[in-house]
């Protein structure tokens, strides 16, 4: 009897123990081993779709990489108001090499770029109908974001010799493991303008004309002639702006306004001059400069008299503010909903003219033409061609393309000022991430830091 | 059937033993009362004999005739006593700390015998301390045990350290198991400020806490056990007249402490002042022609903003206005606790059941809490093998809650706004914020910031909990000595979340027309212990005990949540009612562990003591290669003054030492850490997408901790002064590491295994009985425990900015720029270089933060904590008084970057200790000059590290208990009234709200210490009654 009981029981033990070691396997639900993720083709395209989730986020596409440009470039037009210490050590051209935002960027960027290599590495199962699109926009996004990586983390191209100076580390391959050989040295400025150049370029052969709102081949033309732009290239960058506008894909909206919709409730589509944006839907995403820039947001940014002074009367650019509370806000930022713009058509007529101007060539057409026709969508009379020089277009430019993070990155190229610091003083360079330096001692901090 | 089983016993002792047997026989009743104690156990010492005396507290039992019988019941010193004939046994109430039934993992041990460390808390210490948790009412009363409260927030989550931190990366809570069963204590809360499932425990229910502090108690439970275990038992009926008690207490609560900011007049001139302090910054930056120029463009931006917080007058120029805001975000917080318990039950069945209803307001605004919870405990001997039984406890809460300390939508975020700022804006009659007569809609750039009245006003964020936490069990007595015990226990929660934030809150929720957010959770936690115990005497000097067997658990969540904006009106708080839904997920996720433990415990002549312990234990958080550890322990113990050499020495009552070594396993991560997982959460345009999300590591395995301890205790006059004093070390290696990869792998880290960090700590406990009257008692009992934790190697590694985690250093430790103050030449804030020049910090300044060396400048972790408890009684009068503290433990107070900040924010309110700013050359003060929005010294730096050391009159209850004479006049058994206060007093340096404190959105293992706009601390008092029928 005793016996029989303590046979039972252990018998009840070990069956209990056996039939649990079965329920130690487990496996997650809501993600998958990374050895089963680019098996297939749609496992490829799923994973480039998560690529636009990862550059569109706020840190980058999603508007930081704009936003903190607006902040380190700006000497009086804007004022900042807001909380984050982060961002006033950028308004005020002061920032630790410590600061989580720099950080942040960073990290989200290479997020980006991992993200496309994996994509990269797996193009040979991806449908042959898919291949060439699917390649086309992961080294879009590559190319883009290194472009505005080396931007921002190192000197400016015309900034001494920029096969000397340090750019950022070029990463082209997936990472599975992490060995020393992750820590990487950075690349010259000008090995990092190559690969943009390189992919970019790749990246419009491949890509077809029309691909919804994901990359096109003209998307990929429009980064280029922005890259050769920043180089003071203006041969290709002509060239560049010219095929997107020759493409006929886009248009200019009818208004200034047009080309800023607003709802407060839901997402608003690309506009007919909408060469590349983020896609923020009511449910993934957000538009960073909505945050900062709008009223109805945090409204941590207003625009001083300084800037407003710029404008001609009758500028229906001019009229594009409100004011709440005394102070004027941006209305270009005044929609939760709103895509996030990385470029308008509107920049490769700017950047035509521009360049065509310097060249003084005349491809696709005369600059005089392309800045009226900037000029009249804001109901301003059309200059005539003795009223046309460097200046004006350049002051167009400035106007046109106010607040969407090209400032800082035209003070570089025109070597101008920003306040009394010149354009290539240290402090309008991001440090590189201490966490960075910390993690990986073969990078080189900035000059400053 | 009694018979029967006396017959058995007897039987069977006969066949066992040859020689003599006696047959002895008696009564047991209460010293006090002289009425009879039914179910008090009678054991021959020594021996595998015992019984339970009946309901009118009669005995009989078989023992031999030199034998020694022990009488011992809980609540009661035990007796001794030589057998015979119609034994009168009176048993006094009190606990004997030696002979103490101590639970230790599946099992007990008496407190003399017990050679590894462990920390107990009864409940007479716990019953009705009014807090929510019951970790709450643990602190100052274990040696060694940390317990901090992040905030006064109710059911919020608290840091636990037992001896402390033992890992990095992986969990630094102990393992908590109620009545056998590991419980749940997954924070669940969506809003980033974390709470604490171990809130859903009644405090009351609670008969003992047993804390397992060092590895030969701890390894019984193997890969759990590197935190230190927290044992809970609940309380068991007892046979005899079913006794009814009922509790009530009422009071009210408040902050402990609040700091000083400045009024309007103090605001407006130093706003001015930082004008002033900016228009000499923008002229050094150009674009003025004159420093006039400069100044007079950042004085019409100032006034143009007072005139705009001042709600659009000048009353701010006559300091007409001047609100105290802070006072604001308080609220009145009355406090009631009503509990109903009944216990009896006759030598075949006991009960316990208890219900509770705790009403508590949050001292700060919108807090509430309710919460109801109910316990039935039964117990049944179905023969005289078989015993069957069910711990079953329910709880519902409701929490109102409030935002995460980072929040501008949280009330202490309100000492932002502008003293000149009326509560009530007069152009509207409505609060400030809430009425822009332009647009009709809520203000967006006034107040300053958001107003959090608003959320007051039209905000909601419910939190519902409904807990079932139970086990039912059998116990087999397979034959005399052996028996086989089976538990099936469960742990199930499920939470809902709602929150709404109503058309006032649009400047903080971005929407016109309200958002709204829902979101459950469902956690089911099944366990299963099946083990066998034996223990047997032989030779009369050996004991052996001795346990086997398995235990496995799963725990399954599951979660959705739904966000939602623009509802018709603010009548409709439901998600059906939005038109636009904002956010989506649903996810579940799983973990299982599975050991097999085995223990033995031998004595040799009530002298020499010895246990080892092992466990073998798996889990799925594992790769395959390494799912599997092994945890053994072993302790030694001697009972010196069991010795014969030490029999004449009379005031040295109890002599014991002890040393124990073993190994304890860490295996707090993510459930599927090993992995390399690509996540499905980046859709994108309306199209499912995929990223990758973690680096594989297939080698990841336990973190493991060895333990040594070393201790001695100590009685003496009678044992009525004892010590208890532990050394330890706890050395952790292959530390579960969050290991900072380079970012430009596309991750940021990976968890591995790397490093070292040890702890080294000492403890002590004495307990006194100072004065021990026929009328008048006092008693003292202090503990102290000093710990020193290092982390020794990090493979290079350094964690974090602030606090982090850094070789040779202390967990969390504040690593930042010095702070030297403001450069008397022109107002900078000024940094000490310390750069290695040599081997010596260069103590020369600079104004450029980035010039200065991070270096460490404050500690989280405190020195040494302490309680010191005394007791006085009275006749029916008692006066208890626990003193508690910490001390040298840092704070950074996050909040000073913005609040202490040399208008650095703009328009901020300010503590009033910034009226020190710089003004003029030569002066010498810590406060750099004011600039409005120029960051002036408001980085990380030990200018926002403040000593947090503190002492607190923790807790103090005076109570009467209504003589014996006047309850049985009254026909009830007992009757006590009180009055407790708890944190009565609070003495610390600390210059802002409570020093025991840790933002809640920020706390992390390696983020401690950190105060940002959090909740103080309650100073609480309450009158409460106790009557038992």
């Amino acid at each position: 009897m005793k016996k029989k009981f303590i046979y039972i029981s252990t018998a009840f033990l070990l069956i209990i123990g056996t039939a649990c070691q079965k329920k130690l396997d487990i496996n997650p639900t809501s993600s998958i081993d990374q050895q089963n993720a680019l098996n297939t083709s749609s496992g490829v395209l799923t994973a480039l779709n998560g690529a636009y989730f990862d550059v569109g986020n706020a840190w980058f596409y999603g508007g930081d990489i704009g936003l903190f440009a607006d902040l380190l470039g700006d000497a009086g037009e804007l004022r900042w108001n807001g909380t984050y210490q982060q961002m006033t050590q950028m308004y005020n051209k002061a920032i630790p090499k410590n600061s989580s935002f720099v950080a942040s960027q960073w990290l989200q960027g290479y997020k980006a770029i991992n993200d496309v290599n994996n994509v990269l590495s797996a193009l040979s199962v991806v449908d042959a109908t898919a291949k060439d699109r699917v390649e086309g926009e992961a080294k879009f996004i590559r190319g883009s974001v290194y472009f505005d990586l080396v931007r921002m983390y190192a000197k400016a191209w015309n900034d001494g010799n920029p096969a000397n100076n340090p750019g950022v580390p070029l990463v082209l391959t997936p990472t599975t493991g992490i060995t020393d050989a992750n820590k990487v040295t950075r690349n010259k400025v000008s090995e990092v303008y190559d690969q943009v150049i390189k992919d970019l370029t790749d990246a419009e052969a491949k890509l077809p004309a029309t691909n919804g709102f994901y990359a096109t081949k003209y998307a990929a033309a429009a980064m280029l002639a922005r890259v050769y732009l920043q180089k003071g290239d203006y041969t290709n960058a002509v060239q560049a702006a010219n095929r997107v506008i020759t493409s006929g894909k886009y248009t200019l909206t009818s208004t200034f306004a047009g080309a800023f919709p607003a709802s407060a409730s839901a997402q608003v589509p690309n506009t007919s001059e909408d060469v590349f944006a983020i896609q923020v839907t009511t449910t993934q995403l957000s538009n960073d400069y909505y945050t900062f820039y709008s009223p109805s947001s945090r409204g941590d940014i207003d625009i001083k008299p300084a800037h407003l002074a710029l404008y001609e009367t009758g500028d229906a650019r001019k009229a594009f503010f409100t004011t709440s509370g005394g102070s004027v806000y941006t209305l270009k930022h005044n929609s939760r909903y709103a895509n996030v713009r990385v470029i308008r058509l509107a920049e490769m007529y700017l950047i035509r003219a521009e360049s065509n101007f310097r060249l003084v060539t005349t491809v696709g057409d005369t600059p005089l033409n392309d800045i009226n026709k900037i000029r009249t969508r804001s109901g301003l009379p059309a200059l005539t061609s003795a009223g046309l020089d460097l200046n004006k277009i350049l002051m167009e430019r400035k106007l046109e393309l106010a607040f969407e993070g090209q400032t800082l990155h035209d003070i570089k190229r025109l070597q101008g000022n920003v306040g009394l610091l010149p354009w290539n003083s240290p402090k309008l360079i991001f440090p590189i991430p201490e966490r960075e330096t910390i993690a990986n001692a073969n990078l080189v901090q900035n000059e400053g830091y | 059937m009694t018979k029967l089983k006396l017959l058995m016993v007897a039987l069977l002792c006969t066949s066992q033993f040859l020689w003599a047997q006696n047959q002895s026989t008696g009564r047991v009743v209460d010293a006090k009362t002289g009425t009879p104690l039914p179910g008090v156990t009678v054991t021959v010492k020594n021996r595998n004999i015992n019984t339970l005396t009946n309901a009118d507290g009669s005995f009989s039992i078989n023992a031999p005739g030199k034998s020694t019988l022990i009488f011992s019941y809980v609540g009661y010193l035990p007796v001794e006593s030589a057998p015979g004939n119609a034994l009168g046994i009176s048993l006094t109430p009190g606990e004997n700390a030696l002979s103490e039934i101590v639970v230790v993992g599946y099992g007990t041990r008496l407190r003399k015998d017990i050679t590894g460390s462990v920390a107990r808390v009864s409940a007479k210490e716990l019953a009705n301390t009014p807090v929510t948790s019951f970790e709450n009412a643990i602190q100052g009363r274990a040696a060694g045990v940390l317990v901090e409260q992040q905030g006064g927030k109710l059911g919020q989550g608290i840091k636990v350290r037992i001896r402390g931190s033992a890992s990095v990366s992986a969990g630094n809570e102990p393992f908590y198991v109620v009545d056998g069963i590991p419980v749940v204590t997954t924070n669940l809360s969506s809003n980033g400020a974390p709470t604490s499932p171990l809130a859903d425990i009644n405090p009351n229910d609670i008969e003992s806490i047993e804390i397992l502090k060092d590895a030969s108690a701890a390894a019984i439970y193997g890969s759990r056990g590197s935190n230190g275990v927290v044992l809970i038992t609940t309380k068991k009926g007892k046979a005899g007249k079913t006794k009814i008690d009922f509790g009530y207490y009422t009071g009210n609560q408040k902050p402990t402490r609040m700091p000083e900011f400045m009024n309007a007049q103090e605001y407006v001139t130093y706003m001015r002042q930082a004008a002033v302090g900016a228009g000499k910054q923008d002229f050094k930056a150009g674009g003025y022609a004159t420093l006039q120029a400069a100044i007079d463009a950042e004085n019409s931006f100032l006034e143009s903003r007072l005139l705009r917080y001042s709600a659009g007058n000048t009353d701010y120029q006559t300091y007409k206005v001047s609100t105290d805001w802070q006072s604001m975000a308080f609220q009145d917080a009355p406090m009631s606790q009503y509990d109903l318990n009944l216990s009896g039950g006759n030598d075949k069945t006991t009960f316990y059941i208890g219900g509770q209803y705790l009403d508590q307001a949050g001292i700060i605004l919108r807090n509430s809490l309710k919460r109801y919870t109910g316990r039935v405990n039964v117990e049944n001997k179905v023969n005289d093998w078989l015993s069957v039984g069910i711990n079953m406890s329910f709880a519902r809460s409701l929490n109102k809650r409030i935002s995460n300390d980072n929040q501008f939508s949280t009330p202490l975020q309100i000492v932002a706004l502008s003293p000149i700022t009326p509560a009530i804006d007069p152009r509207t009659g409505f609060t400030s914020g809430a009425l822009d007569l332009a647009t009709g809609l809520p203000n967006t750039n006034y107040p300053v910031y958001y107003n959090p009245m608003l959320s007051y006003e039209a905000g909601l964020y419910n939190t519902t909990v409904n807990r079932t936490l139970g086990n039912v069990f059998g116990n087999v007595s397979i034959t005399r000595g052996l028996s086989f015990r089976t538990e099936l226990g469960m742990d199930q929660l499920n939470q809902n979340e709602e929150s709404y934030n109503g058309r006032l809150t649009r400047r903080n929720s971005g929407a016109t027309f309200g958002t709204g957010f829902n979101a459950g959770d469902q956690i089911l936690n099944i366990n299963t212990n099946n083990y066998f115990r034996y223990n047997t005497h032989f030779r009369e000097v050996h004991s052996l005990e001795a346990t086997a067997g398995m235990s496995y658990q799963n725990y399954k969540l599951q979660s959705n949540s739904v966000s939602g904006r623009d509802f018709p009106s603010d009548d409709f708080k439901k998600l059906q009612s939005a038109a636009t839904n904002t956010a989506y997920s649903s996810s579940e996720t799983q973990y299982s562990f599975l050991g097999y433990f085995a223990r033995a415990n031998y004595k040799y002549s009530e002298k020499y003591l010895l246990a080892l312990s092992g466990r073998y234990d798996a889990s799925s958080r594992f790769g395959q290669n390494n799912r599997w550890g092994f945890f053994p322990a072993a302790s030694v113990g001697w009972i010196v003054t069991e010795e014969n050499f030490l029999s004449h020495v009379n005031w040295l009552s109890f002599l014991k030492l002890k040393a124990s070594w073993g190994l304890t396993g860490n295996a707090e991560i993510g459930n599927f850490a090993s992995r390399g997982l690509f996540s499905g959460d980046a859709s994108y345009g309306g199209n499912p997408g995929t990223r990758p999300s973690q680096i594989p590591n297939p080698d990841l395995k336990w973190e493991t901790t060895a333990s040594t301890d070393a201790g001695v205790e100590i009685g003496v006059v009678k044992n009525r002064i004892s010590l208890e004093v532990d050394y330890y070390t706890r050395k952790t290696k292959d530390l579960l590491l969050n290991v900072e990869v380079p970012g430009t792998s596309g991750f940021s880290t990976q968890l591995r295994n790397v490093g070292n960090l040890e702890n080294k700590g000492i403890e002590f406990t004495l307990n006194t009985n100072n004065i021990v009257g026929k009328k008048f008692k006092w008693s003292s009992s202090m503990n102290f425990a000093a710990n020193k934790n290092k982390i020794t190697n990090l493979g290079g590694q350094q964690i974090g900015t602030l606090n982090v985690a850094k070789e040779g250093e202390a967990l969390g430790v504040f690593y930042s720029k010095e702070f030297a103050g403001a450069d008397p030449a022109n107002g900078d804030a000024l940094y000490y270089k310390n750069t290695l020049v040599n081997g010596k910090r260069d103590r020369t300044t600079t104004n450029d933060y980035n010039l200065a060396e991070n270096v460490v400048i404050g500690d989280p972790n405190p020195d040494f904590i302490y309680g010191f408890r005394n007791n006085f009684s009275y006749m029916g009068l008692e006066l208890d008084v626990l003193l508690q503290g910490v001390y040298g433990n840092e704070v950074f107070a996050g909040g000073g970057q913005y609040m202490s900040a040399s208008g650095s924010n703009g328009f901020d309110n300010q503590t009033r200790d910034q009226l020190a700013a710089w003004k003029n050359p030569g002066d010498i003060t810590m406060v750099p000059e004011a600039r409005l929005f120029y960051a002036n010294g408001v980085n990380n730096s030990s200018r926002y590290i403040y000593d947090a050391s503190y002492l607190r009159v923790k807790a103090v209850t005076l109570s009467y208990t209504l003589p014996a004479s006047l309850t049985s006049r009254l026909k009830i058994s007992s009757a006590k009234f009180y009055l407790r206060g708890q944190n009565l007093f609070t003495f610390t340096k600390y210059p802002l709200w409570d020093p025991e404190v840790n933002a809640d959105y920020s706390a992390t293992n390696i983020v401690q210490g950190r105060d940002f706009y959090s909740v103080p601390q309650a100073k609480t008092i309450v009158i409460g009654v106790n009557i038992s029928l």
